[in-house]
This record gives C-alpha cells, structure tokens and sequence, in this order.
C-alpha cells in the first residue's frame, strides 16, 4: 500500500472507503490527521532522556497537598518559591526560564506517568522505556527505530534519525538507519588538507563497503552518508538566532546542535539525547541544591532551543522523559529512592499546553504504588503513541508498540487536535 | 563474517584430548591469534609466532598463574607513575584544598578560574586524575599477565564505581589498587566482601549513610539536650536552652541521615551477585538495605577507611530470599549475607554468564555458562578455574566464536598500540583516545559498568572516531605515545607492505578487497614512509582490525 500521507490528508481519510481499505486502518489512522502547522514531513520529535529517574514531584510540584510537606520536610520546595501553574502544581523554581512557554501554552506536563512494570531497577526500567515493551527483555529493537522502520513514508535520510552522544542508545537500535553523533563539528575524518581528507574518506569508505559485516557494515554505511551531507553544512559557522543564549555544558551543546540541524533541512525527524544526574539518592536539595542545578541547565537550554528557532517551533516537539520516579518520601540521607511514576514535559507548537495532563492519583498512602510511591495513571506508550500518531503521523502503532494495543481515548492529550 | 581460518584436528595436540577429538581445531597461528585476541589485548608483533611455537594450551595456564609471569618492564613503568605514591588520604586532602580554592576564587569573582589551569595544586590534581586512567592504558598495553588485566578490567566494570561523584574522585585509585588488583583472580566471594567494605562502594552507593530510623550517633547525643531526646544534660553539664545552641543542634541534626538507603543493597543483589532475574523482592532489597546499615567510613571526605557504626545498625531480625538473619549480630549480619550470596546458584550463572560474554561471545552459549557454573561449584568460586573451565571448553574455540566480537574502545585503542608496539608515557592521550571513542575510564555513571555487547559500541560516530584515532597513532600524531614502525612493517614496494601489514597487524586476516584498495592508495604516494603509515592506519582502522 502506497499512499502518501499528504494524499491522505488532503482527501480527509474519506477516499479512502472507496479504495477498499480495512475499517480497522481507517480507525488507527483517523488520529494521524492532524492540525495544521507546516507540511508534515518537516515535524520533529526532539526526546531527552532524563537518565537516572528524576523526581517528579519536585520537577512540577504538587504544592497544593500537604502531604508533600509533610513526607519531604528537607527537600520539598517551600510553597513561597514554587511558580504556581494551576493552584495545585506549580513549576520547580530554577524552571523559570520555562513559565513564559507555559504561559503562552506551548509546554504541558504529564504527571503520574510511567511504565506498567513494577520493577524500581534503572536498568531495566530504561530498556523498557527505550524498548517500548515494558515486562519484555527480548525486544531487539527501540521504539523510535521501529516508528522510522515502520513509517515508510518518511525518507531515509542519513540524518533522518539522530542520536547526540558516543553511544547509539537501545530506544534507536534497530533496522533503520539512525546516526549516533558525538560532535558534530568533528564528524567525518580528519585530515591537514581537504583533498586529503576526501581520499582518507573514499579509502575507508571502500574498506568497510566491500570487508565489514553486520553492525559495522550498516553503521559505516550511515556514517559516510552523513559525511557527505555534513561537508556542505559547514557546523563551525552555526549562530543562534534571536540571541538565544544556550548555557554551558553538554544539554546546551546538544540542543544547538540539533537545532543546526533542524535549520539546515537535511530530513532530521527523529532527535534524541541523554540528560544525566538525576538520581537523588543524597543530599537532594529544595529550591537549590543538586537537583536544582540540573533543572535549572535544563530549563535554560529548553529555553534557549525555543528561541533559537522561532517560528520553526510550530514543526518541532520536545519529549523529556525518565524510567521512573522517586519516592514520595524522603530518604535517610536527604534524598529519594527508586519510585514508580514520574512528570514528563512536552513543549512544542502543536502541543496542548498551559495545563497539567494526567489523571493524578494523590499523594496520600493508600493511593500510592506499593503504599510509598506515585502511582502510575498513564502508560508512557500512551504519551509516546500521542506523539508519534498525532505530531509525527505514525498509523501503525500497534507494530511500534508491540503487545500494546494504543487507544487515542487514553491519549494523555498532549497535542492540539 | 567470513572464517579464513582453516581448521585441522592435527595441528592441536596441545589440546585435552576430549576437546581435540570432538572440536575441529584451528591452526597454531590461528588459535595463538584468537587466544592473544580474547585473554590478552590483541597480539604484538611476534606474539602470534612465540605463542603458536610455545603451546597455546601452555600459555593459557601461564596466564592463569600471573603471579609466577616476571612484569618487570611494566613495574617500570608503573614507577613513572605518581599517582601510586599518593594514598587516598593525600589525594582527599588534595581534593579538599582544591576546592577551597575554587570556592575562594568563585567568591572573588575571579573569572578567569577556570580558564588558566589553576592553581599549581589544581593542576597537579588534575594531572593525577589523567595518569589514573593512562595507567589503566598502560597496563593493558605493556603487562605480560594479559589476562589478569583483562580481568582487572572486567571486575572493574562488575563492581562498577563512578569517579567523579564526590569523594570517589580520590577513593577510587585506591579502589582500584588496593580492592580489585589484589583479588582479580582470586575467590569470588574475598571480592566481594573486599568490595563491600571499599570506601568507594560504599560512597558511589551510598550505603555509608544508610543507618537504622531513629538512630543517632554518639557524637551527636553528646551535644543534644534535653528537649529533644529527653536526656539529662551529658558531659557538658547544665545546658542554657538559648536560641542560638538549639537552632546549631537542630541543624547539626538536620544533616544526620535518618534511614535506610536501598541503593546499595539493590546493586547488590541485581548486579553484583544475584542478577536482575535473581528472584528477590523489594522486601528483600529492604532487608538486605537494613543488614547493612552501619557499614561506613570514618571521615570519607578525608579520605578515611572502612567503618562499622554499632550505633547506625538495625537491631531487629531481618529476612533475606527466605533465609532468617537474627537480630543483634551486628556486622557480622552482613558478612553472612555475602558469603551466603556468593555461594548461591544465581550468582553463579549470573557471573559465570558474564565472563563467557566477556571471553566467548556476546550472547554466550549455555553449554559455556554450565561449564563455568560447574567449574565455579567445584572450586568454590576460584575465579581461575571458572576461566580455565571457559578455555578449556569446546565454544571457546568454536569456529563461529573466533573474531565473534567487537573490540570496546578500550580493546580497540591498547590492541592498536599493542599491534604497532607503542610506548605511551604518562600523560593522558591513549585514555582520551579510549574517552573520545565512548568509554572514558572509571566514568560509567551507572553501576552496571561498561557494556560488552557490540550494539553499545558500533555506531557511525564511534566508527569514524576509531578510524580517525587509528590514522593518528600510526601517523605519529599522537603526542606522549612513541610508535616507531621499522621494527614491525620494512619499507619496500606497496606488495610487500601489504603483506607484511596483513601478517602482523590482522593476523592474515586481510580480505582481498582491502589489499587492493591498500594497492591502489599505496600506489599514489610517492614518499614510501608516508605510505607505510598510511597502510598501517587503514588496517587498524578498517573493518577486519574491528573485531576480535
């Protein structure tokens, strides 16, 4: 079946009754039209992985219960501080730089979210979110690979899905290609002079094409595609707009960079990098202090990155995300254990902001996960399904999210319909 | 991957008997090739021709017994080395002084802090930091007990330990020499116990503050009054309850922890010993938490040592994978709880599985993980005869299995000096190398340690970077590391390069496709020493010097 999905939308779905289409595509695909915003293949999904569990409930807090207080007298954020954002939450102080997109509506939280699996180990918890299959250990791939394996309509460009760090992450191993880039000024092969460097690149480049088997053969493919690509964008004259100031640091690097490469239209749809030091376990902090000093890079460098792009913003959505949350009570040692249901942020211009989503299933005792964490209200699949099918387009969740059949009733309403 | 490797029963006689009868048997080179690639980091010129000459079999054993292997060329170069003259004290008291300074320079505003260097303390601080992970290179490179490295290496990643939290930057040096080198190829369950008495375990899981509810040390009760744990006034006589007195106690208080800290204990059980399949509850992560509360360091910040805090320690009964723990036994509980993990038959697979993931492939075949298990119940978990079982055994050496995995950035930058016979100094450029590729040592946030599996370290911008860095090295243009190539590669016509390059550095593994691209580049340069260089730097950065 080959129809593009601008051919679809245009049509309304209508047509396609007459094509013979099953009924049951038709209901998976009715979510994939959406608003407006820029002609479809331009949409990005921008994911953090806020690797090491962050604290939820010190991220958006729920300063409208006391039982906050009451469970956290050395780490909650003091009521006077808290950026209040519906009388009940309210944004963790050093996100300031983010209350102006809550304001204008473009940033939403989903609280109480998290994986249907009970398990509090950080390793296993991130291969289920990055595999999508949360209870499956089998899984060869990560849901973001499978959504570009299954989008077909999407070209592959070498830079279609994009990873910034040494490593390719679980969530985009898989068949389709996806680039791992750790710098991207240093990407390609070094050499004095560019002549030189031109045949460095042929000579390995014919090595690995004719000697390389399995994984060194796909990913050297990818990577002297990408070379090619790069040596017309030239990274190194890259400037921000709108004096967008990026903080110091690995996140503000990364988001200029991915937002480089948004600007330069080499068919970016997918990025993802990870964002470290959130697990909490000492010495947490309140207002200031450890976990403070995280969220404050990460506001500034969200900030920064929406800026930068202006009015390109209306194509691109940002995930953050982390394979659970903290206790709800404090720790011996000023901090939290491993918990079960988190707060993830969604910020873009299709995004259905200014509001909390989420059911929020309360903070007292008898309401928790095991009686001592937030419980879990929405299956992250559901969020990240929202996003594939309502920003991206996807129609085929059932095969990204295998096991899980997702039902646009539980979408978390992230984006704008 | 296309095996080149011929196969012949006849040419192993140095192998057991029952494995040589029912195992087609490679070549000597090419059985010295693969056991240099697997126990040792790769072959240096000449290693494959001694090793196949030698017994392969009989340099395996050797291995085995590294105390009996003279290394006094690396002790040598360990000599050079200061880090090793600095104990942890000295290094925590370095530490604390740089940071005072920092602090002092932030306060005077004094920009330009961080962009000189500092302050010479600060720099040496930092220099030492860089030597402790170019020892590491170092090691790898130059010892001869190649598979006690290996092994230093992979317990390193098994009881994983972060440098950079906090105190961890001046406890894991001695983590390293003092916790994991001496017991590398010991007794599982003496690593084990070693491991959870490291100050810099117990600081990177934070189970030195991990105390019983309610518990306070004497210290503090000493300076308390009253009011709040409705004591007479101790040692120092009446109390005036001014404001001042009680809002310091309050906040001396305030800092203590309270409770129980599960990260330890859960690291423990899934990673360390049981595995994440292990079969244990949160209730046993709990109990096993509260065993070892009051296990701790006198003064971490100084640099202090192991310490059991009486007062810290759970006093009721505890209960672990249904195994009572009565109360009152202190710190005893725990060492109990240790020699009972380390015996038990999840630990065992989980271990053993490893290590044939380490040594045989990345997805290890079960037959190799019961050898190993059996080997580990037979010796009591003698680390050395789970290896010997593993070397011994029929996957080790099965045809599929050889140049089965990709090397790590680690094996990749110390196989590539090996090959090219570099002499590194002390300064920090193979570590950065290691760093650049994805693996900067003693830097793995997460307590699960580096992965052995390909998937984390193939990818386009990693690939790049390895050939970038293999260019580099045998280019000469990596400061601080001498590779002189006369001694491996002769100048002489393209042909001859080729085939010297192919013996040497890929063990006769080159495809025809690379030597003909080797041909055709070789063929446009016209000064021979560059385009000895080059065809040195394609081999170790193409595809076939990848794998092992």
């Amino acid at each position: 079946m080959t129809i593009s999905r601008r051919v679809f939308v245009k049509s309304g779905g209508l047509a396609l009754f007459s094509l013979g289409l099953d009924p049951l595509f038709l209901a998976r695909a009715a979510f994939a039209v959406r608003p407006s915003a820029g002609p479809s293949d331009r949409r990005i999904l921008v994911c953090l992985f806020q690797r090491g569990a962050v604290d939820g409930l010190n991220m958006i807090v729920p300063h409208g219960d006391p039982t906050y207080y009451r469970e956290r007298p050395r780490i909650a954020v003091p009521e006077k501080d808290v950026l209040d954002l519906d009388g009940y939450f309210g944004l963790h102080p050093r996100l300031a730089a983010l209350k102006p997109l809550w304001d204008s509506k473009t940033l939403a939280a989903v609280h109480a979210i998290g994986s249907p699996d009970a398990t509090r180990s950080h390793f296993d918890a991130q291969d289920y979110l990055e595999s999508g299959t949360p209870g499956v250990k089998a899984t060869p791939d990560g849901w973001l690979n499978r959504y570009c394996q299954h989008d077909r309509e999407h070209q592959d460009t070498p830079f279609r899905a994009v990873a910034f760090g040494p490593q390719l992450p679980r969530i985009l191993a898989g068949t389709a290609p996806s680039l791992a880039i750790d710098d991207l000024q240093a990407f390609g092969l070094r050499a004095p002079q560019p002549a030189a460097r031109d045949r460095l690149t042929r000579a390995f480049e014919e090595l690995y094409a004719a000697s390389a088997t399995g994984l060194l053969s796909t990913s050297s493919r990818e990577a002297f595609e990408a070379v090619q690509t790069l040596k017309r964008l030239d990274p190194g004259q890259y400037r921000p707009a709108n004096e967008a100031d990026y903080p110091r640091g690995k996140l503000g690097k990364t988001l200029l960079e991915i937002a480089q490469l948004i600007k330069a239209d080499l068919g970016l749809q997918v990025a993802f990098a990870d964002v470290t030091g959130w697990d909490t376990h000492v010495n947490q902090g309140a207002s200031e202090g450890q976990l403070a000093g995280r969220l404050d890079e990460l506001g500034q460098a969200l900030a920064a990155f929406t800026r930068d792009l202006g009015e390109r913003m209306g194509d691109v959505v940002v995930l953050t995300m982390s394979e659970f949350g903290r206790t709800v009570r404090e720790n011996g040692s000023s901090g939290t254990d491993h918990g079960h249901a988190t707060a993830m942020l969604v910020l873009g211009g299709a995004v259905n902001g200014g509001r909390v989503l989420g059911k929020w299933p309360g903070l007292d005792p008898a309401q928790r996960f095991e009686g001592r964490d937030v419980a879990v209200t929405t299956d992250f699949r559901d969020l990240f399904a929202e996003l594939l099918a309502r920003h991206l387009g996807a129609r085929d969740l059932s095969a990204i999210f295998p096991g899980f059949t997702p039902d646009p009733a539980r979408f978390p309403g992230a984006i704008r319909t | 991957m296309k095996t080149r490797i011929v196969w012949s029963v006849l040419t192993l006689g140095i192998l057991p008997v029952g494995i040589a009868a029912q195992q087609p048997a490679l070549t000597p080179q090419d059985s010295a090739f693969h056991a240099l690639n697997r126990l040792a980091y790769g072959p240096r010129p000449g290693d494959v021709r001694r090793v196949a000459a030698d017994g392969v079999m009989r340099w395996i054993d050797r291995q085995l017994s590294p105390e009996e292997i003279d290394d006094h060329r690396l002790a040598e170069r360990e000599g050079q080395f200061q880090i090793l003259e600095y104990d942890r004290r000295d290094l925590a008291a370095m530490y604390t002084e740089v940071q005072r300074e920092r602090r002092e320079r932030k306060l005077a505003a004094d920009t330009m802090a961080d962009r000189d260097g500092g302050s010479p303390i600060a720099q040496r601080d930092k220099r030492l930091t860089g030597e402790f992970a170019e020892l590491a290179v170092v090691r790898a490179a130059l010892s001869e007990r190649q598979l006690y490295e290996i092994m230093v290496d992979f317990w390193t990643n098994h009881f994983n330990v972060y440098l950079a939290k906090g105190a961890d930057r001046f406890l894991t040096p001695d983590y390293i020499e003092h916790t994991i080198r001496p017991r590398a190829m010991g007794k599982f369950a003496d690593l084990l116990l070693a491991v959870a008495k490291s100050p810099a375990m117990l600081f990177y899981l934070d189970n030195w503050e991990s105390v019983a509810p309610g518990s306070v040390p004497p210290a503090a009760l000493r300076v308390s009054a009253r009011p709040i744990f409705g004591r007479r006034p101790g040692l120092f006589g009446p109390m005036r309850d001014s404001a001042r007195q009680d809002s310091m106690r309050r906040r001396a208080l305030e800092g203590m922890p309270k409770g129980i800290n599960e990260n330890y204990a859960r690291e423990l059980l899934e990673l360390h010993t049981l595995g994440v399949d292990g079969g244990y509850t949160q209730q046993d992560v709990i109990d096993v938490a509260r065993i070892f509360t009051g296990w701790s360091i006198e003064r971490p910040q100084q640099g202090g040592d192991f310490e059991f805090h009486d007062w810290a320690h759970d006093r009721r009964e505890k209960q672990v994978l249904g195994v009572g723990f009565q109360a009152g036994h202190g710190m005893d509980e725990g060492v109990r709880l240790l020699k009972m993990l380390a015996g038990l038959p999840a630990t065992m697979h989980h271990v053993s599985w490893k290590l044939c993931q380490r040594f045989v492939r990345d997805d290890p075949p079960d037959g190799c993980v019961d050898e190993a298990v059996a080997a580990w119940r037979r010796s009591s978990g003698d680390v050395r005869e789970v290896l010997r079982a593993i070397f011994h055994g029929p996957d080790f050496w099965a045809p599929d299995n050889g140049r089965a995995k990709v090397k790590t950035p680690l094996e990749f930058v110390v196989s590539a000096a090996r090959a090219v016979s570099a002499e590194p100094d002390t300064s920090p450029r193979l570590a950065q190398v290691v760093a650049r590729l994805g693996e900067p040592l003693y830097l793995h946030v997460a307590p699960d340690g580096y992965s052995e599996r390909e998937a984390a370290w193939v990818n386009s911008g990693a690939l790049l970077d390895r050939m970038n860095a293999a260019v580099a090295l045998a280019t000469g243009k990596l400061p601080g590391v001498t590779v002189v190539l006369d001694s491996i590669v002769g100048v002489g016509d393209a042909d001859q390069v080729i085939g010297e390059v192919n013996e040497k550095i890929l063990g006769g593994a080159m495809s025809e496709n690379t030597k003909q691209v080797l041909g055709r580049e070789l063929a446009g340069i016209s000064d021979p020493i560059q385009a000895r260089a080059l065809a040195v730097g394609l081999a170790l950065g193409g595809p076939e010097f990848q794998r092992q």
